[in-house]
Parts: structure tokens; C-alpha cells; sequence
């Protein structure tokens, strides 16, 4: 299985009575982009904590290149390379957003220690704020990096949120909705510019979206979730036509 | 005899003996947890509370000559529950849910500020050496003996009995009124009273005031069983209650009943089996004699750290992320460089000015309260490092800067040792046990580290330092815990100006750590993991190792800082300086007037040392009236007033997280760039027209 990056094998996960997941295992190969779908509570983000490891799943187990990180913590794992972003955004309250990205790249290059500090060579190097504001110019946030994060908006809080995913160079980039917020133009923007990044240092993506469009035009293959089930995976036009799925899933939208 | 074996008996008799205090704390217990369960307030402040009314009671009876019943419900249903319904009305409804630890602080600013503005206000002073009456007239001196194994005192009787009445009374309330079912209902499930429509403010203000007349009756039980009467005895009052209600994971008020009464009998079973070894060897003699009243405390760190039920109630992590409006960049990032230097610079005159003046015009007590105001500046920048950029509240600094005098004591009385190089070992070992303490605590997250370095305070505070290798036992009592001041070359800091500028040098190269850990990695590790736990792991911060630094970093400079202290005073002075009690008052100190910069710490040891002097004692009017006989009358004002004042400032805590020197920075930055926006405004104005 040289291709195969991530590989998660068997994740179950039950809270209290519900459970969350059972049996799903999902495969991306290197430099693949995929996607989740499926109805609220389906199990979409319960799924993203179990492979960073925000959540202990009941069983099963993650891959990574090969090695078995069921056992990390979750900044280990974001270490080894899994990035995230998060459907209810997590952001630095008291932090500009060019701070975001900063101590990402801090992390990432692994220079800070408590002696540089203390002597006063712990600041943001110029290299560094180079790095972060090349990332922000990307996402468009270029005049906002000295801005309070509190006085954003939450699309902008969402692009943020990608900026320092991004900024850990991650193997797997993990997006959980990152369209809510964001109006269609926005979107499109947001998706070029992903697909600029990735085809410039090739990582894989997997997106949890409810924008059925954006679904089709991102992704190569996706995965279905229903209450907590694999029922369905492969090519992304093949699935999103599968009758099953329109019933599960889109049932709503079938006028 | 009713028994074969003495064991039995034993047995018997320590829960005889256990009943009564467990009784009491049973009652303060489910108080605490009425009040918790109702508005989430961890009211720290349950034990000044109790102290009120007992020093009420106490005063009523001796100084006004009350008949007892009349002081006991004056005391214990009047005053009692109308300091809840104040507290709830002024200050906690105003509160938003799940703002836990801003409610925290602020009930740790009313712990210290209620015991002294009560006794400012009824002129009552402190009982030492005395034991305070009962209820009944001859409480401790009359016994009954149902057993014969263990005969209880007429006070312990009463405390029996009023607590079962009180128990009583409140289940036929839960049972049969309307308040007590909606009360119930708020205590088994706040969210769902909410569903039914049950009016939440009524509720709380209930039981705020019950929950108060809990204390008040807990605390004038209580009283006869110190030979005090003062709010440090009180204070500890309220771990015993968060032992007990930690047993039914604060959730449950009959299981915080019987943690109570748990609590009690387990302390007396100890107290009974504890084994007893020849005194040859004298700490464990000072552990065998201090360990049975720090039991509350040792089962409450051991509940907190390792028991994983009771941490699911965590909060938030960040003390200031609860608050509304959300915090904000400090001024000193947002405001133009030319600002910065302006201020900087300003700064720096001015302090050279003090510093000028101080050095030549100053008599020996001002120099000394400009020492301490120093010294103090730079423990509490040990507040700044773990509260300020790690948004963790320790209550348990006072230890640590103890541990950094104690050693200096050791040191140079054993071997003679510089005082200097002392300090520095002081500091480190302050360091380990500050880190080794926070590794099973940083993780719980919000009202935890609080809850539980204050039972390790108060552990520090009942057994460690009565270890002869720590406090200096009894050599000490008799000789003190001296410190001399050292020789460093041709620097002979038996000088007072001499050690002035010693600890100013050190406050100055430590507050440069302070600021840049700050713009480092560590301060940006810290802001982050404070903002969000979660975003801050996935980009590779480890949620423990940034913490444990803090702590480490923080407890260094406390050692040092305490350390210092002894040598200004050349005297460790345990119970003046270092108190779990008396070191409340230097996070309410940071809280206030700011958590997140070197000023704020500055500023708090001004406040600390130097406030009662300038302000209080009228020194300032004096000087600015250029005529002492001028001053008005009211001066001097005692100096409790500062524990009122900075104690009640915390109130503020909710609104401006930052503190009051940040926020004002903040007022004056915004007015002064409003009125470059209008003067700018202007300009173009009249460019346009012309
Ligand atoms: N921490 C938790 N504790 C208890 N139940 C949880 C927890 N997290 C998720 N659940 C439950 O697990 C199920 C799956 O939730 P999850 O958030 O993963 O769904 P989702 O697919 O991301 O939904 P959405 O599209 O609304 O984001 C839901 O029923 C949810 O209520
Ligand atoms: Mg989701």
C-alpha cells in the first residue's frame, strides 16, 4: 500500500447510547483530495476527532505513512502532519491574525526554546512573518494580518483558521466546512486557492462539506456517512448520482 | 464493657467524635454547593461569609450584651442571607453563564475585601487566645457520655442538632414548597428549569440567601471550636466544604451531607489510628501532629488530580474568555511606536525621578516600603507569568515564595552560605515543586488549578512548614526564622539604600524575562493554548509542556521574590508574609490592576506597600496642602480600607478582564485617536473647500 497516506482502518465510537461511528474506514492517497458527506449528525466531525485524536475512538485504528499514531496525542499527530480546521471555529482570542499563523510556523520549524526566549531571540523572525504573510496574501487576508482576530468576520475567521493549517505544512489537511460563512464567490476563491497550494507542495485533502457543489468540482472520490455508517464511497459523480445516497442525503433536494 | 475489643472502640469513638465537625461541614457543604449548582459561582468567598457571622454573634454577645437568641438570628437568619441576597443581586446576576472563573476571582476579591470591611464597619478586631462561646451557656464545659467511650461536649451536641434541624428544615422545604421544588429542579438540572419556564433570577436570589444562611450558621457552630476568631481560620473553612461536596462531584446535596459528614469521621478515625512512633526522630513527630488537620486538604488534591468524574465538570480554560466583551490586544501592540517610546520614556523619567528622590531624600521607613513595593512588584510577576500570558490562577504563590525564603533560612543557618547564592537555590527548588505540582494539574482546565493549588497551599501551610527542616521547628519559635543580609564584594546590602538598588536590579533584569517570554515562543504557546485548547494542539502545541514551563518559570521567580523578602526583612516571617490568606490579596492585587503586563505588577506592589502610606495616612494631602494640620480629620484611614478597595475592584474583573491600568491605557489611546480621526477629518474638510 505504498500510495495510501492516511489510512483509517475500523473507527468506531459511541457516545452514551448513540453511536457515532461504526466500522468506517476511510483510505486517501498521497496528493488525493476527498470528501465527506452526509447529513447533520451523521458523524462527519466526530470522525476528523478520532483521526487527530481530539477523540479516543472505541476501536480502531489510524495510519499515517505507514505508522500507527492511534496512540499520540492530538499535537503529535498534528506534528506528523494532520491539519485541521474546525466547523465551530477555534480561534486565538487576544491574538492579531498574523499571530495565528506565526506561532504555527513557530511550531513547524521547531527553533523555540525557553533559553532563546529568555534571551531575547524568541520574537517572530523576519523570515518567519515573510512565510505567514505569504500564506495571508493567499487567502486575501494580506491587509488584515495586524488585525484584532475579534474584529473579523466569520468567513474571515474561517480563512484564518486555514492559513494556520496550512502553515504546518500538513500531509493530510483535514476541512470541516469551511464554506458556512463564506458567500459563493468567496467559495470559488477559497477552492482555487487550495487547489494553487496543493498542487505547489502536494498534500492530500479531505473535506466535510454540505455544499453539494462544491463537493462535485473539488473532490476525486468521497465517502458517505449516515448515522454513523459507510454507505457509500467512490468516484464523486458516481456517488453523488447513487440513488441511495440522493435518498439519505439529498432526498430533500430531488424536486 | 459493651466492647471486646479496644479497636472496636476506637472506632467507635472516632466516629463519636467525628459526627460533630462532620455535621458542620456537611452544612457548609451543601450550601456551598446550593449557591454553585443555582449560578455557578464557586464562592470562595463561603468562608468570609461565615466568619461574619460568627464575629457578629461573637460581638453581639460580648460587646452589645445580646441575649442570645436575639444575636444568634440577628446573626444567622437576618444578616447572613441579606449578604447573599446583596452579593446576587449587586453582583453575580449580573454575570454571564459561563463566565466560572471571572465569578471565581471575583468571590476571592470578596474573600478578602467582606471580613475587613465587616470589621471596619462594626469596630470589631480580630480574637486571639480565646475561645469563642457556644450557644449554650457553658458549652465546652459540660459533657454527656452515652457510650462511655467518648463524651461529647455541650457544643457538640448543639452543632449535632442544629445541623439536623437545618437538614430537616431544608428537605420538608425541597419536598413542600413551591421555591424549593423549582430550587431542586435548578440544582438537579439548571437547563431544564430553564425549558419550564421557571423563573431563574427568583431562584437564584433564594438560594443565594439560604445557601449564605448556611454559612452563617456553619460558621457561629464552628466557632467554638477554634481558640481564634479571624477570617484566615475561616478561609480554610471553605476547602473543607469543596472536599466534601467534591464527593458528590458538586452536583448532589445530600451526597455533599454525607461527604461532610465523611470528612469529619475520617479526620477523627486517623486522628485515632494514626500510628504513633517514638519522638526520637522530629519531623515525623511534626507530621503525626499536623497531618490529621490537613487531611480536607490532602483528600481534596488527591479528589482533583487523579479522581477523573469530578474534573467533567470543566470549564473554560482561559479566565478571560468568559467575559463579555471578549479581551482585547493590549494597547502597548495596537498604539503608533512614537507612543510606545513617548510612554516608555515617560515612564522612565518618572521612576528616575522617584528614584532620585528616594535615594536622597528618604528617611529608613520609606526606603524600606520602597523596597518592599519592589520585592513584592516582582512576586507578583510571577502572577503575570502564570495568570496574565497563562491564563491558569494559581492560589498557591504564597508557598512557593515561601519555599524560596525557607531555604535561604536553612541554608545560611546550616552552613553559612551567602544569602545570595541561597536565593538562587531557594528559587530553584521553588521552580521544582512548582512544576512538579502543576504536571497532574494543567490539563483539568479552568476552576481547577485554582481549587487545587489552594489545597496545596493550605497543606504547605498546616504540615510542611511545621517541618523542622523547613520552618525550623522549635529552634524557630524560640529564635526566629533569621536571614541575614549578604556581602557582595565591596556591596554590603546591610545597607538599606544598597539593597534598594540590589532589588531594583533584579526587578529590572527580571521584568526584561517577563516581556520576552511574552514576544517569545513560550508567551505565544501560552496565548494560544489560552484562546483554544483544541486549534492550539492541532497546529502542534503540546497542551502541557507550554504550562509546565509556565509554572516552573513563575514558582522560580516567587522563590525569589520570597526569598528577598526575607532578606529585607531578615526574617522569613511566615505567617506576615506567605499565608495562603494573606496571599489572596496579591492576585487580587494583579487582577485589578492587570494581569497581562510588567505595569500591572508594578503598579500592584505599589499598591501593596506604599498605598496606606501615600493615600491612607493623609501624607499625600498633607504634602500637596503643604500643611499636615490641614489634612482632614478623617485621616488617617485604616488601612484595611486597601483590602476593600482592590478586594471589591475584582467586581470589575468581568467587565475589563485586562485590568484597570489596561483599560484605562485603552480610554485614553481611543480618545486620542478619535481626536486625531476628527482633527485628520478636519484638514481634509478644508482641503476640499479650498
Ligand atoms: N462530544 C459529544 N458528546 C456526545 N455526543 C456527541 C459528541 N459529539 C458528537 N456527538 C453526537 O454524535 C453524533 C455525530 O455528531 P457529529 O458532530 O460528528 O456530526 P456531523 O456529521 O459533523 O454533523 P453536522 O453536519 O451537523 O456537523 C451526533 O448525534 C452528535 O449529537
Ligand atoms: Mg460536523
Amino acid at each position: 500500500m505504498s500510495g495510501i497516506l492516511l489510512d483509517v482502518r475500523n473507527i468506531g465510537k459511541n457516545f452514551d447510547a448513540i453511536a457515532a461511528l461504526s466500522e468506517v474506514s476511510v483510505q486517501v492517497e498521497a496528493g488525493e483530495r476527498i470528501g465527506i458527506i452526509g447529513p447533520n449528525g451523521a458523524g462527519k466531525t466526530t470522525f476528523f476527532n478520532c483521526v487527530l485524536g481530539v477523540l479516543t475512538p472505541d476501536t480502531g485504528t489510524v495510519y499515517l505513512a505507514s505508522e500507527d499514531i492511534s496512540q499520540f496525542p492530538v499535537h503529535e499527530r498534528a506534528r506528523r502532519g494532520i491539519g485541521r480546521t474546525f466547523q465551530r471555529i477555534e480561534l486565538f482570542s487576544g491574538s492579531t491574525v498574523r499571530d495565528h499563523l506565526l506561532i504555527a510556523e513557530r511550531i513547524r520549524r521547531g527553533t523555540g526554546n525557553l533559553w532563546r526566549d529568555l534571551t531575547g531571540r524568541g520574537k517572530p523572525r523576519i523570515e518567519e512573518i515573510e512565510a505567514c504573510d505569504h500564506v495571508l496574501d493567499l487567502l486575501g487576508l494580506g491587509e488584515l494580518a495586524n488585525r484584532p482576530i475579534e474584529q473579523l468576520s466569520l468567513g474571515q475567521g474561517r480563512l484564518v483558521e486555514v492559513g494556520r493549517a496550512l502553515m504546518t505544512q500538513p500531509k493530510v489537511l483535514l476541512l470541516d466546512e469551511p464554506s458556512s460563512g463564506l458567500d459563493h464567490q468567496e467559495t470559488a476563491d477559497l477552492a482555487e486557492t487550495l487547489l494553487e497550494v496543493q498542487a505547489s507542495s502536494n498534500f492530500s485533502i479531505i473535506l466535510v462539506e454540505h455544499d453539494v457543489e462544491l463537493v462535485a468540482s473539488f473532490t476525486d472520490r468521497c465517502y458517505v456517512l449516515d448515522f454513523g455508517r459507510l454507505i457509500a464511497s467512490g468516484a464523486t459523480q458516481e456517488v453523488l448520482t447513487n440513488p441511495v445516497v440522493r435518498e439519505a442525503y439529498l432526498g430533500e433536494n430531488i424536486s | 464493657m459493651l466492647f471486646a475489643s479496644s479497636v472496636a472502640e476506637d472506632f467507635l469513638r472516632g466516629i463519636l467524635q467525628g459526627l460533630p465537625p462532620g455535621a458542620v461541614y456537611g452544612l457548609i457543604a451543601v450550601g456551598f454547593v446550593l449557591a454553585y449548582k443555582t449560578s455557578g459561582v464557586f464562592n470562595l468567598a463561603f468562608g468570609a461569609q461565615a466568619y461574619i457571622s460568627a464575629a457578629l454573634f461573637f460581638h453581639a454577645r460580648n460587646e452589645w450584651q445580646w441575649n442570645v437568641v436575639v444575636a444568634f438570628t440577628f446573626a444567622v437568619f437576618l444578616v447572613a442571607p441579606a449578604i447573599g441576597l446583596i452579593l446576587e443581586r449587586l453582583i453575580f446576576r449580573h454575570l454571564p453563564p459561563g463566565s466560572a472563573l471571572a465569578k471565581l476571582v471575583i468571590a476571592i476579591g470578596l474573600s478578602v475585601a467582606l471580613p475587613h470591611l465587616f470589621e471596619l464597619l462594626i469596630g470589631f478586631e480580630p480574637v486571639g487566645g480565646r475561645t469563642p462561646e457556644g450557644l449554650l451557656p457553658n458549652g465546652g464545659g459540660v459533657f454527656y457520655d452515652p457510650f462511655g467511650v467518648y463524651p461529647l461536649s455541650r457544643n457538640e451536641l448543639t452543632a449535632l442538632v442544629v445541623a439536623v434541624i437545618a437538614t430537616a428544615l431544608l428537605t420538608a422545604l425541597f419536598r413542600f414548597s413551591a421555591i424549593g421544588l423549582q430550587m431542586r429542579a435548578a440544582v438537579e438540572s439548571p437547563r431544564m428549569t430553564e425549558l419550564n419556564g421557571i423563573r431563574a433570577d427568583r431562584v437564584a436570589a433564594f438560594s443565594w440567601a439560604l445557601s449564605s444562611t448556611f454559612a452563617g450558621l456553619a460558621g457561629v457552630l464552628m466557632a467554638p471550636r477554634f481558640n481564634t476568631l479571624a477570617a484566615p481560620d475561616y478561609f480554610n473553612l471553605i476547602i473543607v466544604a469543596i472536599t466534601a461536596a467534591a464527593f458528590g462531584r458538586l452536583m448532589s446535596l445530600p451526597r455533599a451531607l454525607v461527604g461532610g459528614f465523611g470528612l469529619g469521621i475520617l479526620i477523627a478515625q486517623v486522628d485515632t489510628f494514626l500510628p504513633r512512633f517514638s519522638a526520637n526522630n522530629s519531623w515525623v513527630k511534626a507530621i503525626e501532629d499536623n497531618v490529621t488537620p490537613a487531611m480536607p486538604f490532602i483528600a481534596l488534591f488527591l479528589l482533583v488530580a487523579f479522581w477523573p468524574p469530578l474534573r467533567a465538570n470543566k470549564d473554560q480554560v482561559d479566565p478571560l474568555s468568559g467575559v463579555d466583551p471578549p479581551p482585547q490586544l493590549p494597547v502597548a501592540v495596537v498604539r503608533t511606536r512614537f507612543m510606545t517610546n513617548l510612554t516608555h520614556s515617560v515612564g522612565v523619567g518618572f521612576l528616575s525621578v522617584v528614584g532620585f528622590v528616594v535615594m536622597t531624600r528618604a528617611d529608613k521607613s520609606w526606603v524600606f516600603l520602597v523596597t518592599q513595593a519592589a520585592i513584592i512588584s516582582l512576586i507578583l510577576l510571577s502572577i503575570t507569568v502564570l495568570t496574565g500570558l497563562g491564563g491558569m490562577i494559581s492560589l498557591s504563590q504564597g508557598s512557593f515564595a515561601a519555599i524560596g525564603a525557607f531555604t535561604v533560612f536553612q541554608l545560611a543557618d546550616r552552613t553559612g552560605m551567602s544569602t545570595v547564592l541561597a536565593a538562587v537555590i531557594g528559587a530553584l527548588v521553588a521552580a521544582a515543586v512548582s512544576g512538579l505540582l502543576a504536571i497532574p494539574l494543567v490539563r483539568l482546565g479552568g476552576m481547577w488549578v485554582p481549587i487545587a493549588t489552594l489545597a496545596f497551599a493550605s497543606f504547605f501551610d498546616a504540615v510542611v512548614v511545621k517541618l523542622p527542616f523547613v520552618g525550623g521547628g522549635d529552634k524557630a519559635l524560640i529564635e526566629g526564622t533569621r536571614i541575614p543580609r549578604p556581602v557582595i564584594g565591596p556591596w554590603n546590602l546591610t545597607n538599606d539604600k544598597t539593597f534598594l538598588v540590589f532589588v531594583v536590579l533584579i526587578l529590572i533584569v527580571v521584568s526584561a524575562g517577563v516581556i520576552a517570554i511574552r514576544s517569545g515562543t513560550l508567551g505565544r504557546s501560552l496565548a494560544a493554548l489560552r484562546g483554544s485548547e483544541v486549534a492550539s494542539q492541532s497546529i502542534g502545541v503540546s497542551p502541557v509542556r507550554p504550562r509546565v514551563i509556565a509554572f516552573v518559570i513563575s514558582g522560580f521567580i516567587a522563590g525569589l521574590g520570597g526569598a528577598l523578602l526575607g532578606m529585607q526583612q531578615e526574617n522569613v516571617n511566615y505567617a506576615g508574609n506567605f499565608t495562603p490568606y494573606a496571599t489572596l490579596f496579591w492576585l487580587v492585587l494583579v487582577v485589578t490592576l492587570g494581569s497581562r503586563t510588567v505595569e500591572g505588577a508594578i503598579q500592584g506592589g505599589v499598591g501593596f506597600s506604599l498605598f496606606d502610606r501615600i493615600i491612607f495616612r493623609g501624607d499625600l494631602f498633607g504634602w500637596i496642602l503643604r500643611d499636615p494640620d490641614r489634612v482632614p480629620g478623617f485621616f488617617p484611614v485604616s488601612a484595611k480600607w486597601r483590602f476593600v478597595l482592590f478586594g471589591l475592584s475584582t467586581i470589575g474583573f468581568a467587565k475589563h478582564p485586562e485590568g484597570l491600568v489596561e483599560s484605562g491605557k485603552r480610554k485614553s489611546h481611543e480618545r486620542m485617536e478619535r481626536r486625531r480621526a476628527r482633527r485628520e477629518a478636519r484638514k481634509s474638510l478644508e482641503g476640499a473647500s479650498s
